[in-house]
């Protein structure tokens, strides 16, 4: 299965010649990191119409404020560095083809370009299997510990007067931990339970409901 | 049997990955007529976009941008090329006699299928009346099936000097959104476009404002005055 997944990323990877617009040197690492939620959603709606239009100065400064971020959210899914960038690389090929259909009326543009990154990590997980992923045993046992710091640390990092952070405060821990569980590393329902020592239908059922007392929290 | 079921329980679990796949396939196929459930999927995503921006980011590879750049190829958007209409001195024989022959299989197949006077009576295949944002009725089209598609206007609209009208409709998510005509104007047209699918149900029709003489880069990229999904006339 491995092997599967490893030639899906990687055929589309041959390089081609092609115009080299901008240089390394024009992306600093600096501005890659650090970058928080600003208002800058309006520049990513401009930049995804761009994209759109066929121009490609917005997908660089799509690349320029985002790129970090989505390698981020691919590495927490698939946890390995390589297969995160062919990840996004993948991603923001789709995200040049497909900008025409971002509509802002269905939420905002930031949410819509992350959603690439995670449905692609999601699917390449699903087509390789998480134990693929890991090496050993040993090795993902110490990565779902690294895992559990993670969460509490997401958490507490959300903004103190976030509606998310307050809302999902109102979860008690474990609950909270089984929707951050399926949000942040991509885990389905039954590997949740495992990890938990829960019933799978318990498991279930707390991620339903915890999902509902969210959206009415946050409504 | 599924667990989930109001539009907002299903939109969590199709952005938080938990659907399972059959599930999820019937979301994919339903997210492109069900503006309710887009919508509400695009809220599920902004609830929790906030988990993304926090806590430390991984150190991106200097060389990704030009990974990416490599693989976008030369400058312009490669795929739209194919949409563009072909230069009046194309003498591309070979692909023009692949796409007659392969259209004249196509209308023979129709006509085994349907009958003869279904194809004599000029009646729409499909019907589609665009909305604006705020939901009114903008427009109606009639796709008659046969490359042509006539648009009706239903409110009075002004459109500046410098600027076109432009019908699309998406055959395909994998073909992108293909050009049915530039309007002369906002008044009863026929317009003629390229060989393509029959028109089917739920198949999306919008109409941009784009640059005089139509879109330069052969996809909408201007402002939508309205869209809509087709629907077949009952017999």
């Amino acid at each position: 299965m491995d092997m599967v997944m490893t030639k899906a990323v990687q055929s589309a990877a041959t390089p081609v010649p092609g115009c080299q617009i901008f240089s390394n040197a024009y992306f600093p690492q600096s501005r890659l990191e650090g970058r928080r939620m600003g208002n800058d959603e309006d520049e990513l709606g401009a930049a995804l119409r761009a994209c759109a239009a066929g121009d490609r100065a917005g997908l660089a400064t799509i690349y320029r404020s985002e790129a970090a971020r989505m390698v981020t959210i691919a590495h927490r899914i698939l946890r390995r560095h390589d297969l995160a960038e062919e990840i996004v690389q993948e991603a923001f090929l789709q995200i040049w083809n497909k900008a025409w259909q971002y509509d802002p009326s269905r939420g905002s543009a930031r949410g819509w370009i992350f959603a690439v990154v995670r449905s692609r990590s999601l699917n390449a997980l699903r087509d390789g299997g998480r134990v693929d992923l890991a090496d050993a045993e040993s090795i993902e046992r110490l990565q779902d510990e690294g895992a559990d710091t993670l969460y509490t640390d997401l958490f507490d990092q959300l903004d103190t007067a976030s509606r998310l952070r307050a809302c999902l405060a109102r979860l008690d821990g474990l609950r909270r931990k089984t929707v951050l569980m399926a949000y942040v590393s991509g885990y389905s329902h039954g590997e949740i339970a495992g990890r938990l020592k829960l019933p799978l239908g318990t498991a279930k059922a707390w991620i339903r409901r915890s999902l509902s007392a969210l959206r009415e929290c946050m409504a | 049997m599924s667990t989930w079921h109001t539009p907002t329980e299903r939109a969590d679990a199709y952005v938080l990955g938990l659907m399972d796949e059959h599930d999820r396939r019937a979301m994919d196929a339903e997210l492109e007529s069900d503006p309710v459930l887009a919508r509400a999927v695009g809220e599920a995503r902004d609830r929790f976009l906030e988990l993304d921006l926090v806590g430390p980011t991984v150190t991106v590879s200097a060389d990704l941008w030009s990974r990416i750049e490599a693989r976008l190829g030369g400058a312009g958007k490669p795929e739209s090329a194919e949409l563009l209409p072909p230069a009046a001195n194309d003498n591309r024989l070979v692909r023009w006699r692949a796409i007659a022959m392969s259209a004249v299989a196509a209308s023979a197949l129709l006509v085994a299928a349907l009958g003869y006077t279904t194809m004599t009576r000029l009646e729409p295949q499909v019907v589609a009346i665009l909305m604006n944002a705020e939901g009114e009725p903008v427009v109606m089209i009639e796709d008659f099936g046969n490359d042509t598609a006539k648009v009706v206007p239903l409110i009075d609209l002004a459109v500046a000097d410098d600027r076109s009208l432009q019908l699309w409709t998406l055959p395909s998510a994998d073909t992108g959104p293909v050009s049915l005509g530039v309007l002369d104007g906002w008044e009863t047209a026929t317009v003629s476009g390229p060989d393509l699918p029959r028109p089917a149900e739920e198949q999306l029709y919008e109409i941009t404002v784009e640059p005089l003489g139509g879109s330069p880069t052969g996809k909408p990229t201007g402002p939508i005055i309205g869209k809509g999904f087709a629907k077949a006339p009952r017999p």
